[in-house]
């Protein structure tokens, strides 16, 4: 008979933290994938009154209705795949809620579309920057076929060099110009005719109330 | 604001020189050639615009097929070359990495085609817009709604695009290829009114075709006009010797099978130089209430400017209002005698001296006799009854209205444009024919009915005062091929039986 023979130090103390904190990181893994879960669905983000504006366009686009059923949540955009990394965009994602509690009144529909531009900007750069990774959760370049006569051969012989965000933005949200392109004047512009807001009344909302 | 003081005569054969010289161009021979291209081919050829076109002949193979094989395609212009823009124009928007514009605008077809550029920004085309805006409110909006100026009013007179703060494009806005569309860069007009995208064929431009968008309907059917006509008769039959392709298009030169409409509005011929300023040769205003013979007043800033040759011409140097409100410094003047002179030098090319002269007064003749026998008289009453507040200032809320707007600008206009261009059925049945059976049946009666006892006093003076009208005073005067017949003389046999 094998007789195992713990090492010295391993006391019943040492032991039991160790069966303990095993345990413990089992369950605060089982956490997080649950929370980060949690945290992907639409009912969560649009938890936020800020956040329905974002879903009015959405809840158009074929992202949302799509023939095949097929339906893409926030989270499956927005935040990465793998625990660690979808994790880390969550932990980021707390600047935005810091925003909320304490920035400009995002649930307000003019202070909200007045920013938009900003964060569609930076959800660009998010998308760019992991080479659109997300895309890639559903859609693959080589399998593209689409619906009109050249749209495989030009995903297959025009793409070098692009990634899917390069070409396809203002695809789910509601349109906001390329940052090259954009212009103050004309968007806040735009705002006030929509809510029938003095002229100048935008880029005063926009300086805050200090400033008024 | 206009200058009405006379000027003297040695001032007004200086202009007349100078004129001359701007009108037939500084020089002959190769100015008679469609202008080329100054530019050095270095100046395009854009290197993004080959991966334009890789993934454009695959996406719209068909735009792409029209530019591949233009001449701009063969001369190695790109899309680029045409659609790059800077960022902080308001139509600029990123494309597969590029700053472009959808727009391209006349000021960007002159960064090569200068002459043209110049030529068409002071024209009557680049006008057009700015010509019926305070028409379209009553017309488009009041009698119809506001979606008719988009797919009406403006697809011919132009839109004012407007760039939303979202960057793109206003659909009440756009798409539009009017000839005076104002453009987001603020250059008037639209090149592919008339040379179609994305070929851009001068031949194209030179058919008769390129006009009959727009100068078509009851005000100007110029293209039915041109067909109705011994040119448009030629054309159709002789079209395989109009050499539409060649570079140079000069009337009796490279073709003289057939006048189209740019041969004589805009064309060579001669001595004339071509140009893109489409209304220079015009001495008359035909599409108003009554015609006026026309000053063609050439401003310091370029643009130019139309002015009733009643008034005595505008002095060099003084100020007159733009069409579109502004200021302009008065350059040259050109008389409708000038106007017409180089007309009919393009006549000249294949007419004697003395036809072209008797048709240009049988042209003036059918004018006068609309002026002075329908449309003065018909102005005079329609202005009498507003006076006398018999009609609210609102246009098109009582039938008169119509009938009157139908009496000059549809009936009209198509009488005066049917013999300025030689067609018959046009000049009469649709025009001066319907003109006068208007004028008599329904414009007449309507406005006796509303002068009601004050007729002698609002309408019966001016029909008295034209001898034109004198043939209503002998109502026994007939005609059997309408109507009375007079009864026959009693039979004086028969007379004589019954008497037995």
């Amino acid at each position: 008979m094998i007789k195992l023979r713990a090492p010295l130090f391993i006391t019943r103390h040492v032991l039991f933290a160790l069966i303990a904190g095993s345990l413990g990181g089992v369950a605060f893994v089982f956490f997080l994938l649950e929370f980060d879960h949690f945290t992907n669905t639409n009912a969560f983000c649009t938890s936020c009154h800020s956040m329905t504006y974002a879903e009015v366009a959405y809840q158009q686009s074929p992202h949302y209705n799509s023939p095949s059923g097929v339906r893409a949540s926030c989270g499956d955009c927005h935040v990465s795949e793998g625990l660690i990394a979808a994790t880390y965009d969550h932990a980021v994602g707390i600047g935005d809620l810091f925003k909320q509690l304490f920035g400009a009144d995002y649930d307000d529909p003019v202070i909200n579309l007045l920013h938009l531009p900003e964060s569609a900007f930076t959800a660009r750069a998010w998308f760019r920057d992991r080479d659109s990774a997300t895309c890639n959760r559903c859609h693959v370049v080589d399998a593209i076929q689409g619906t009109r006569a050249n749209t495989a051969a030009i995903h297959r012989e025009e793409t070098e060099g692009k990634t899917c965000i390069d070409c396809h933005y203002n695809l789910v949200h509601r349109k906001v110009p390329d940052q090259r392109t954009f212009k103050r004047e004309a968007w806040n512009a735009m705002v006030e005719q929509e809510f029938g807001l003095a002229p100048g009344a935008a880029a005063d909302l926009l300086a805050g109330p200090e400033a008024r | 604001m206009r200058a009405r003081k006379k000027i003297d005569l040695n001032t007004r054969t200086g202009i007349n020189c100078l004129l001359m010289m701007l009108l037939l161009g500084a020089f002959v021979g190769p100015q008679a050639l469609a202008d080329k291209v100054a530019l050095d081919a270095d100046d395009w050829g854009h290197p993004g615009g080959e991966d334009c076109a890789s993934c454009h002949e695959k996406a719209s193979p068909g735009l792409a097929a029209e530019w591949r094989s233009s001449a701009h395609g063969v001369a190695g212009v790109n899309c680029m070359d045409c659609h790059q823009a800077t960022a902080d124009e308001a139509d600029a928007m990123e494309h597969e990495g590029q700053i472009i514009a959808t727009i391209v605008s006349p000021k960007d077809c002159g960064r090569c085609h200068a002459t043209e550029y110049q030529q068409q920004a002071g024209s009557v085309h680049a006008e057009a817009y700015a010509l019926i805006a305070d028409r379209v409110p009553a017309l488009a909006h009041n009698l119809t709604g506001a979606a008719m100026q988009a797919a009406g009013c403006d697809q011919c007179h132009g839109s004012q695009v407007s760039v939303r703060g979202d960057g793109t494009l206003d659909p009440a806005t756009w798409p539009n290829s009017g000839i005076g569309r104002i453009n987001p860069d603020g250059s008037r007009g639209s090149c592919s009114s008339c040379h179609g995208r994305h070929a851009f064929s001068k031949a194209q431009a030179r058919e008769p075709e390129a006009c009959v968008r727009c100068h078509s309907g009851p005000d100007s059917p110029d293209k039915e006009i041109f067909e109705a006509s011994k040119h448009g008769m030629l054309y159709k039959a002789r079209h395989a010797g109009m050499n539409l392709d060649s570079d140079s298009w000069v009337a009796g030169v490279n073709y003289t099978a057939a006048p189209t409409c740019v041969t004589c509005h805009m064309g060579a011929a001669g001595k004339i130089p071509a140009t893109h300023d489409v209304g220079m040769r015009n001495a008359w205003s035909l599409n108003s209430p009554v015609s006026q013979r026309q000053y063609l007043i050439v401003l310091e800033d370029g643009s130019k400017l139309e002015l009733p040759a009643a008034d005595a011409p505008p002095r060099r140097g003084s100020e007159v209002v733009k069409a579109d409100g502004s200021i302009g410094k008065v350059k040259v003047v050109a008389t409708p005698e000038r106007r017409r002179q180089i007309m009919s030098l393009v006549c000249l090319e294949c007419h004697s001296k003395t036809f072209t002269e008797g048709f240009m007064s049988q042209f003036d003749a059918v004018v006068e006799l609309f002026n002075a026998k329908f449309g003065e008289p018909a102005q005079a009453i329609m202005q009498g009854l507003y006076d006398a507040e018999l009609l609210t200032p609102l246009p098109f809320d009582e039938p008169i209205e119509f009938t009157y707007w139908e009496l000059w600008h549809d009936e009209g206009a198509r009488a005066r444009h049917g013999a300025s261009m030689a067609s018959p059925n046009h000049a009469w049945w649709e025009g001066m024919y319907l003109v006068g059976r208007n004028f008599y049946s329904r414009f007449l009666p309507q406005a006796r009915a509303l002068a009601g006892e004050r007729t002698g006093e609002l309408v019966e003076p001016w029909i008295r005062q034209s001898e034109q009208h004198a043939w209503l005073g002998q109502p026994q005067q007939a005609n059997p091929i309408l109507g009375h017949v007079p009864a026959p003389d009693p039979d004086p046999a028969a007379a004589t039986t019954e008497a037995e």
